[in-house]
């Protein structure tokens, strides 16, 4: 009774848009299961986007991490032409890559699930039988879940604490730091779109005969 | 059940799951949820430390950006460049190919600093001509994949930045400290290899000829130029190691969207014979269009979104690690093994088997913080340990059956991973007479460090 208490906190609490609420809302038990039912309905919710637009499907992480490499690269290499060459330098040339990478990062990090390029140990699962396979696939997606969950409901919580504190970017005047923490839940909520996928695609190809496990080449397919 | 006794299950159950192929970054971040149920250290931690490392983290920009670099380099021609002078130097000996292979790995590892892209780089380029040379497809592999680990000891280099980045070491002094040992191994390998192809008797000599390796000189003047932005700026302190990769990554976007235009009006291509090409043309690369730009940089997202990630999760382990006690009981168990010599070679024991088992990213973010301070206790040079634990955390990329460097070069040249494995063995004693000689000789890393 007390969990969903806290579900209704939460759901008042986002509506209200007031930070110290959401903070608090967040920060109660309830949190956990309201994150675990985020995850799996944007992890539906994105599933069926992706299946009904492929361009999306194809490029919104990539699209996303290309953008975030880029702006981080020029970035940094205009502060430093910057020094040199007019012996100035903006002073968040230095504060804003670092959050650039992260969404970078974690919007690559689900990419590579789809792609299925996470470094792992195959060699064992590619002598397995068939049956034994679907269940090691099966095994990363739930595991792949779990991680989505988990770090859904944490960095939620961090966001939300960090809007509470109005926390901004070091180097900036008006740049808050939740705009950039906010985006490694979305970045895992798609994540769990990519587990769905791949969950989908294993259970069809394991009824049609198809390959299974194959060996995934780092860098292929882009 | 004591504590003890769960996170003995825990371990074993996760190594189920990597040993069956679930991917390390879930297997250590389930470790990390595991142990934090049984130490009752809330889950908030591992999340805000996934959050962490990044925003503290200006240091570790310049992993992604020399990802980049190594992509950039590829797709402009230059690592093509590189590879040629390295074939024109020793072409006239025996294995001359597979030894410009491995010299090729030393020149793209001076301006990329990813050891998989240099693996992937030069096996892609080189591994079809060197089977069309007569050498055995698997020797081939296992040399590309060899070649490779000098891809994190040449500066510069991603692991030394995470190695500095963690143990708030001067990265330019790391980076600097790993020029002689990655010379080294560069040297050692080509060695094993004129062994290996004499005793086979692979490869098909050319002649030694002047001109050609002054003509491939000039072609690879941007690869040397890049090497030398690399090094002059951060050997002089005029920009820090991040700063250096972000500068190279605009000096090869610029040199390659300059050069396409100029390489179409010279009407050469990256399949005209050296011979055939004027020495005007040598000096302008094939390069790239701005349209090309976005699909180079996706491939850096990738690999990135497979390191970074890792990174994240592993120093969360770290962290568990450190709260569980594992610093005090490897501490003992290292400095109960005697002095100086005792403690230098426990070490490396460690690392060495670790890199077995686990990739060399979470092996250094796992070992190195734990390591380092006995060392240094010691009184094994901070710098020049970093050199040590480097160059075995690279032999591991090597070494079964987690050597990463085995995977990508079997996933580009399209031999399986367990036929390539005996081919890897010459080298890998190369480079651990290499490690070895590094480890007693402290002024193999240290000499080029005049304050040290």
């Amino acid at each position: 009774m007390s969990i969903l208490a806290d579900i209704g906190t939460i759901f008042s609490a986002i509506l209200s848009q007031d930070p110290w609420e959401i903070k608090t809302a967040f920060n109660t038990q309830g949190m956990w299961v309201f994150s675990l039912v985020l995850t799996l309905v944007a992890g539906l919710v994105v599933f069926q986007v992706y299946r009904s637009v492929p361009f999306l499907e194809r490029h919104l992480e990539r699209g996303v991490a290309v953008f975030m490499y880029l702006a981080m690269a020029w970035i940094i290499f205009s502060g430093v032409v910057d020094r040199f060459v007019f012996s100035n330098q903006v002073p968040w040339s230095t504060t804003i890559p670092p959050f650039l990478f992260m969404i970078m990062a974690w919007f690559g990090c689900s990419y590579n699930i789809k792609l299925r390029t996470h470094l792992s140990f195959n060699e064992f699962r590619m002598k397995m039988s068939r049956e034994r396979q679907l269940v090691a696939l099966t095994t990363d997606a739930i595991l792949w879940f779990g991680f989505c969950w988990i770090v859904v409901s944490t960095t939620l919580r961090i966001a939300a604490n960090s809007a509470d504190n109005f926390a901004i970017v070091a180097g900036t005047d008006s740049i808050m730091q939740w705009w950039f923490i906010i985006t490694i839940p979305i970045a895992f909520l798609l994540m769990s779109g990519r587990v769905v996928g791949n969950l989908v695609e294993d259970w069809a190809n394991y009824r049609s005969g198809e390959v299974l496990v194959q060996t995934a080449v780092i860098g292929g397919d882009v | 059940m004591t504590d003890g006794t769960w996170i003995t299950l825990i371990s074993l159950g996760v190594t189920f799951l990597f040993m069956t192929g679930v991917p390390v970054l879930l297997v250590i971040f389930y470790w990390v949820v595991g142990c934090s149920f049984v130490t009752g250290l809330p889950l908030l931690n591992a999340g805000s430390e996934l959050l962490n490392v990044f925003k503290n983290g200006f240091a570790l920009l310049a992993m992604p950006l020399f990802i980049l670099t190594g992509d950039l380099i590829n797709q402009s021609g230059i690592a093509r460049r590189l590879s040629d002078f390295a074939y024109s130097c020793l072409g006239w000996l025996r294995g001359g190919l597979a030894m410009a292979a491995i010299g090729a790995c030393g020149l793209f590892a001076a301006i990329s600093g990813s050891n998989s892209a240099t693996t992937a780089t030069i096996g892609s380029m080189l591994h079809p001509e060197m089977v069309k040379g007569g050498y055995d497809e698997r020797f081939s592999a296992a040399t590309a994949a060899a070649g490779g680990t000098v891809g994190i000891i040449i500066p510069p280099s991603i692991i030394f930045i995470v190695y500095g980045f963690l143990l708030s070491l001067p990265i330019s002094d790391l980076f600097i400290a790993g020029i002689i040992p990655g010379a080294l191994m560069v040297l050692a390998m080509m060695f094993a290899c004129f062994i290996i192809c004499t005793i086979n008797g692979w490869g098909i000599l050319i002649r030694l000829s002047f001109m050609r390796v002054m003509k491939t000189a000039i072609g690879a003047w941007l690869g040397f130029f890049a090497i030398g932005l690399v090094l002059w700026g951060i050997y002089t302190g005029k920009f820090s190691p991040t700063e250096a990769a972000g500068v190279t990554v605009g000096f090869c976007i610029i040199v390659g969207m300059a050069s396409y235009p100029l390489n179409k009006i010279m009407g050469s291509d990256k399949d005209t014979p050296i011979e055939d090409k004027s020495v005007v043309s040598m000096f302008v690369v094939e390069g790239f269009t701005a349209l090309d730009i976005p699909r180079i940089v996706s491939r850096s997202a990738q690999i990135t979104g497979i390191l970074a990630p890792l990174i994240a999760v592993s120093v969360v382990m770290q962290q568990q690690l450190s709260d569980l006690g594992a610093k005090e009981v490897i501490g003992d168990f290292v400095t109960g093994m005697g002095g100086y010599y005792a403690v230098l070679f426990t070490s490396m024991a460690i690392v060495f088997f670790s890199g077995m088992i686990l990739e060399s990213l979470p092996v250094t973010i796992i070992l190195a913080p734990i390591l380092a301070p006995i060392a240094a206790s010691v009184g094994i040079d901070p710098i020049h340990f970093s050199v040590i634990f480097l160059v075995g955390a690279s032999i591991g990329f090597i070494t079964p059956p987690y050597g990463l460097n085995l995977y990508v070069a079997s996933g580009v040249t399209g031999v399986p991973y367990f036929r390539l494995l005996p081919y890897t063995v010459p080298y890998l004693v190369a480079l651990i007479f290499v490690w070895v000689l590094v480890a007693l000789v402290p002024d193999l890393a240290l000499m080029l460090l005049p304050d040290r």
